[in-house]
């Protein structure tokens, strides 16, 4: 009975919706607005092609700081409620064959990771997109070879380390930014090549690194943290 | 205006399952499809039909797509992907301790 | 005036946040002292600010910007304090020393990733008060929902897991309404700047106003916690540990009131929400929960959650206070602000100081309680009768500028409704204190609970009870002392073109 008011009404609130999107004007009202601006003298401003990297982290880097923000948030908070004294440990892998394979093509994910974390500013890309791919190689090690190997290879204060030398280079980014040049967040002249070359974009490839590895040791601490919370009632396996 | 259609619809269906359903991870499910949808929306919304604001590959002045809602994304998709890590432990946690994640057994006001 | 100081009240509970986890790997130990120290540093920062613009402050045109990254205000992000901005911070730098200390005292320095998500909570609100940009606003508030998520899920049983899952539906819902409203924002003007939009708002098609306006107030009669959508609150309130109580319902809910205050006066425009009558239906709905609120309380045998239901009521004659758009609204409800805080957090302090004697939080093991540190007793009695508004205290003061706020424009519906509320709140609070005064036995509770049983924590927390509950009285006496700040508070709010000016003309 209840399903069916919820599903009436939702259908009145969904024709309601729709009817007041088409209010959306077609243009934008301010003539020369934010995006205008960015398109036409981004790269100039910045020496970063891809405008989005450029919009990211140099003109909106505030933003990006408040989101690794509440990534670090939320791997303390699930830490806080998962965590255990003792941290039983599964050897159990996959077979064999998978075991091979993943031997030979962890490598590639990890190059495949590191390319799109400096490459931000050339081409899609950047440092969340990297820090992901970069999570991936840890959950691959805890899935296919068993959560100990994982736990030799990466124990958790590394990740932890990695983690917070991350959010601190960002931070430190910022602050150099106050000696050097005159804001918080201040784009240096740090790597002063060419717009569309390697070495450019003054601050973004450092920052980008940094998210990268915040956003990897993060991601990889959540993962590992709730598997061993599901395997701690089996006693042995 | 098809791109609005398919917003409102998939909308409509997140807030359906959150507000209906009774386990508790089929409403996280819901969620996730709401914020899915708005994404879908504003990238539908940003999208004049130019090129991809890269501008590597052509130097010359071409219309290239607006590239500030993209970003926006960005964010907004991070922050989805961790309010629903958190939101999965505390499930986690809560039938670890013996609750029930069925919010028929959740006596009091549910939702 | 670019002030090259305030990003830093932003980056000290950040950075201290983030040397945490490295700190812990070194020694426990240390993290008492780095805690301690951006404390006073954080407190220290935010009164060097005072001092420094005094002047400014009298005349009442304190306006501080700083650019980040160098870019100017549409293209950037920028960071604002005027008035209404410094009237907040000082709130959370005050309550961020004591709240800390309290912490230290009460929970010790065994657990975990309380500190860290304490302090990121600080600088979360910081940032909210600070920011000059509405999507970084945004970014901020799913800070804070994220941050008092796990704090509220603390104590780790059955009973604070249900209330944060229940806390978090709430809040990431209503981060998605705000969310499409910031979205609608963007796409039909073009900038994200909240002085620009301030200036550009009325040029829009009337319908589209009122689609952001409503987008808006959904998702912040979601986060404060007004009647239709109050469920979250009682239980989230009641399951934490004592701090982060005080936290969330003296701290927390007066973010979003500068919120709420920030994007309809200043960002958009209450004159259309006065057009329309939607401000007529804010001051009714608002009333409704506050009676609701007060109601409910009577019916409570908890003492927190008592306390969560009084903060409803209270949390709600603030909005109907301010949604009347009169000055003498904007007066009762900011002082109601300040006593509140000062109120609840002696409540909740106190409280969590007494229940270490109890074996649960129900009213019939409350009985001769009072007997146990008569001291701390005294001063919860004291605190609940400024809430009811007895004077001195400075609830008595408060409540009557906005009982005369109500009958300045004849809402006599208003005005029986504040009554109402102070009635109930007479039985509802005597019922928790008679039966502090009760001469029973107390069996020896069998609760493992000796956590203020180090001789120096038993000492920081009843020095900050003391603290709290000595700072209501002290200000109900000497209220006129708020009456510059809070005339200047509400010269920035009638006059939107003032933030307008300074931050795109200037």
């Amino acid at each position: 009975m209840r399903k069916f008011i919820v599903m009436f009404l939702l259908v009145f609130l969904g024709i309601f919706l729709y009817f007041n999107l088409s209010y959306l004007p077609a243009e934008k009202m301010i003539s020369n607005n934010v995006s205008q601006h960015y398109i036409n003298s981004g790269v100039k401003e910045t020496g970063s092609f891809n405008l989005v990297t450029a919009i990211l982290f140099d003109y909106r880097a505030f933003d990006s700081l408040g989101e690794s923000t509440i990534i670090f948030a939320a791997v303390s908070g699930i830490v806080l409620i998962l965590s255990r004294k003792t941290l039983p440990v599964s050897s159990h892998g996959l077979t064999f064959i998978v075991k091979r394979t993943l031997g030979l093509l962890t490598p590639f994910i990890f190059l495949f990771s590191i390319y799109l974390m400096t490459h931000g500013h050339l081409s899609p890309g950047g440092g969340f997109q990297g820090g992901v791919i970069l999570a991936t190689i840890s959950i691959i090690f805890c899935i296919v070879y068993g959560s100990e190997f994982d736990q030799k290879k990466f124990s958790p204060q590394t990740k932890t380390k990695l983690e917070t030398g991350g959010a601190l280079l960002f931070i430190l980014m910022g602050i150099l930014g106050v000696i050097f040049e005159n804001g918080f967040l201040d784009n240096l002249n740090l790597f002063n090549g060419e717009p569309g070359s390697l070495i450019s974009a003054g601050n973004i490839p450092v920052i980008n690194l940094g998210i990268g590895l915040k956003v990897g040791a993060g991601l990889a601490i959540i993962f590992y943290s709730m598997i061993q919370k599901t395997f701690g009632e089996e006693t042995d396996h | 205006m098809i791109y609005n259609i398919v917003f409102v619809i998939l909308f409509i269906l997140g807030l359906y399952t959150v507000l209906v359903k009774k386990s508790m991870i089929k409403m996280v499910i819901g969620l996730n499809i709401m914020e899915s949808a708005i994404f879908f929306w504003v990238i539908s919304l940003s999208n004049t039909g130019n090129l991809i604001p890269i501008l590597q590959t052509y130097m010359e002045e071409k219309a290239v797509n607006d590239p500030v809602p993209q970003a926006l994304i960005l964010t907004g998709i991070v922050i989805g992907a961790s309010t629903t890590a958190f939101l999965l432990t505390l499930i986690i946690e809560l039938k670890k301790l013996g609750g029930s994640i069925n919010l028929d057994h959740i006596k009091g006001l549910s939702e | 005036m670019i002030s090259s100081n305030i990003f830093l009240l932003i980056l000290i509970p950040l950075t201290t946040a983030f040397l945490i986890p490295l700190l812990d790997l070194l020694h426990i130990k240390y993290r008492k002292i780095l805690v301690g120290i951006a404390g006073i540093l954080e407190f220290t920062v935010s009164f060097s600010i005072i001092f420094t613009n005094f002047e400014f402050l009298k005349k009442g045109t304190l306006f501080l910007t700083y650019n980040l990254g160098g870019w100017s205000p549409p293209f950037g992000i920028n960071l604002v304090l005027d008035s209404l901005g410094l009237f907040f911070s000082t709130l959370v730098s005050v309550a961020l020393l004591l709240i800390t200390v309290y912490s230290i005292g009460f929970i010790g320095h065994h657990e975990g990733k309380y500190y860290v998500l304490l302090f990121l909570a600080f600088a979360a609100m910081q940032g909210v008060i600070l920011t000059g940009d509405i999507f970084n606003l945004y970014v901020f508030i799913e800070l804070l929902t994220l941050t008092s998520a796990p704090l509220v899920a603390f104590k780790r049983n059955r009973n604070s897991t249900e209330a944060s899952i229940k806390y978090m539906f709430y809040g990431i819902i209503g981060g998605l309404c705000f969310f499409i409203g910031v979205i609608l924002i963007y796409f039909s003007l073009g900038t994200l700047n909240m002085a620009e939009i301030s200036s550009h708002f009325t040029e829009l098609n009337t319908r589209m106003q009122l689609i952001i306006i409503t987008f808006f107030l959904l998702s912040m009669l979601i986060k404060l916690g007004i009647f239709p959508f109050h469920f979250w609150l009682p239980k989230a309130h009641s399951a934490c540990p004592s701090s982060i109580s005080t936290l969330l319902s003296g701290l927390l809910l007066k973010i979003y009131i500068y919120i709420f205050i920030r994007i309809f006066w200043i960002v958009l425009d209450y004159n259309v929400i006065q057009e329309i009558g939607l401000a007529d239906f804010i001051v009714y709905l608002s009333l409704t929960s506050c009676l609701l609120g007060h109601i409910f309380a009577l019916q409570a045998d908890d003492i927190k959650r008592m306390l969560a239901f009084s903060t409803i009521g209270h949390i709600s004659m603030i909005v109907a206070a301010l949604a009347l758009n009169t000055e003498a609204g904007f007066y009762g409800g900011l002082l109601h602000v300040i006593s509140h805080f000062l109120m609840k957090s002696a409540l909740f302090t106190g409280t969590g100081y007494l229940l270490q004697y109890t074996p649960s939080h129900n009213i019939k093991d409350l009985k001769g309680v009072g007997y146990k540190n008569k001291n701390i007793f005294i001063s919860f009695v004291t605190a609940s009768l400024g809430m009811i508004g007895i004077p001195p205290v400075i609830g008595f003061i408060s409540k009557w500028y906005i009982l005369l706020a109500f009958l300045e424009v004849n809402n006599h519906i208003g005005a029986t409704i504040v009554i109402l509320g102070s009635l109930t709140a007479v039985v509802y609070y005597f019922r928790f204190i008679t039966a502090g005064y009760e001469r029973t036995e107390v069996g020896t509770s069998k609760k493992e609970r000796h956590v203020l049983s180090v001789f120096y924590r038993e000492k920081i927390v009843t020095m900050i009870v003391y603290i709290f509950t000595f700072m209501a009285v002290i200000t109900g006496v000497s209220f006129k002392l708020f009456d510059l700040p809070l005339k200047a508070v509400i010269d920035v709010i009638t006059n939107p073109a003032y933030y307008i000016n300074y931050v795109l003309g200037g």
